[in-house]
């Protein structure tokens, strides 16, 4: 895929909610072996919280980190796979929260785990193009597990946003390349009126998250003659700690250069905003003339990967707004009776 | 088909409700949470549209445990009346937090959350609450 020289990152937000879950409570209530879990604990939204107000709040922060009106973006486009509605855009209620116009394209986009980088190929498309001057990428999702499966052990709630605008020094980080590998991989879906998705065990792996995320990862460097040396850090997604750590061994990456990018240990699988947050972590810390490769997955299956190039702006703008580790540390533990409550799971 | 929330009535709200943004009068100074053509106060009909800022100081506030409407399985909830800087008190819920965390006089800031689901027709309404800040 051609080089980018014409959009940039000028904002970006995370939001974590504040109530956590210890995969240790989830395998005491299931009788599971409290040796071998996936990760540490989990972020759970509250009840008053969705995609669509943790999408909100990321994208607030964004804009603050941009410093720009409102009423100067033209796009806002949400990846995610827990719309609160199945036929009712969630773009525009954020739209409307935030103060843009009505003169805006938004659609809510659907590709599993991937679906918050898909917002960003859409928006830095249409920035580049000249369509728009400004657009929001918005990665989010509360993530449902069925009871006593692998997934709810992970499946977690928060959410990401990028404001991507025109390339310049002054921005947080410009976009240097992109690149997507799609391919039809039955690993895990839901059917339409289905509560909760299913997935194929053996599948999950190699054919899967790793077929994809490397050859995404692989081809993004090698089209651009770039080696592991030359990126200061790795974000991928990560379903679980261990994966995005193998990834890296596979392509000979120092673990110092992905371990920053790291989340899931502490919040779980954020789906579509998984990758987006480990993105808005390492910006937290990340200096200028660095570079960054993110390659998302989403199930079904595909990665986008892109290469972002850290630029001077990022200095002044990352205190603009609440870092990861401000929300992080808004933590509140819960049981697993609070977490039934909390995430609609008990009817009756 | 029923609704218990009327539909149209918070629709009209949403300015409010999703940003804050009332009618001032230029007048008197009187703010309106809704649409108006005349200051309700003073009769004018010079109201401009305006924001509230979205940090605020909290003025008191209650825990409720007897359910309202749309917020049957939300209990208890904490409602708070707050202050803007320039001296307007609105009413709203308080979130992310406890009771024994909040004291009168305090900074609150801005949220968006769901205010309430329909029982039947399961529309959901979102607006403003309030929430201590994020340090």
């Amino acid at each position: 895929m051609p080089r980018h020289v014409d959009s940039g990152i000028v904002g970006y937000g995370c939001y974590i909610p504040r109530y956590r879950i210890k995969a240790s409570e989830i395998a005491r209530v299931w009788g599971r072996d409290k040796a071998e879990l996936p990760i540490k604990e989990k972020a759970v939204a509250a009840m008053d919280e969705d995609t669509i107000t943790m999408s909100a709040e990321a994208a607030r922060y964004a804009i603050w980190r941009a410093g720009i009106e409102p009423r100067q973006i033209g796009a806002i486009h949400i990846g995610t796979e827990s719309k609160p509605y199945a036929v009712k855009p969630s773009g525009t209620i954020v739209a409307e929260i935030l103060g843009i116009p009505p003169t805006t394209t938004s659609a809510d986009l659907e590709f599993a785990c991937k679906a918050g980088t898909e917002a960003l190929h859409i928006v830095s498309s249409l920035v580049g193009s000249g369509r728009i001057k400004y657009g929001l990428a918005i990665g989010a999702d509360t993530a449902q597990g069925r009871p006593n499966d692998a997934l709810e052990f992970t499946a977690a709630s928060g959410a990401a946003a990028l404001l991507v605008g025109p390339p310049s020094s002054n921005n947080v980080a410009n976009i240097e390349h992109s690149f997507s590998f799609v391919t039809d991989t039955p690993d895990f879906w839901r059917r339409s009126y289905e509560r909760y998705p299913v997935h194929t065990g053996r599948f999950t792996g190699e054919p899967a998250y790793f077929y994809h995320t490397l050859s995404s990862a692989r081809n993004i460097l090698m089209e651009n003659g770039y080696s592991v040396s030359d990126i200061d850090y790795f974000v991928f997604h990560q379903p679980n700690v261990k994966f995005p750590l193998t990834a890296a061994k596979v392509l000979g990456i120092p673990m110092s250069k992905v371990e920053p990018a790291i989340v899931a240990g502490e919040i779980g699988n954020t789906y579509a905003a998984c990758s987006l947050i480990g993105l808005s972590k390492v910006l937290d810390i990340a200096s200028p003339g660095q570079r960054i490769l993110l390659t998302s997955y989403g199930s079904g299956a595909g990665s986008d990967s892109f290469i972002l190039s850290v630029a001077d702006g990022i200095v002044e703008r990352r205190d603009k707004a609440p870092r990861y580790e401000q929300l992080l540390r808004r933590r509140v533990e819960i049981d697993y009776a609070i977490y039934l409550k909390n995430r609609d799971k008990v009817r009756v | 088909m029923s609704f218990r929330i009327r539909i149209p009535s918070i629709w009209r709200a949403k300015r409010f409700l999703y940003r804050l943004e009332g009618y001032r009068c230029s007048r008197c100074g009187e703010f309106h949470t809704h649409s108006r053509y005349v200051c309700r106060r003073c009769r004018s009909r010079e109201l401009t549209l305006e924001r509230l800022p979205t940090r605020v100081r909290l003025v008191d506030y209650t825990v409720v445990h007897q359910a309202t409407r749309n917020n049957e399985d939300n209990l208890p909830f904490i409602v708070g009346l707050v202050e803007t800087p320039d001296g307007v008190k609105i009413l709203g819920q308080i979130t992310d937090c406890e009771p024994e965390d909040l004291a009168p006089g305090m900074e609150l800031e801005t949220t968006f959350r769901r205010i309430g689901v329909d029982g039947d027709a399961n529309i959901i309404v979102y607006g403003y609450k309030f929430r201590p800040e994020i340090h």
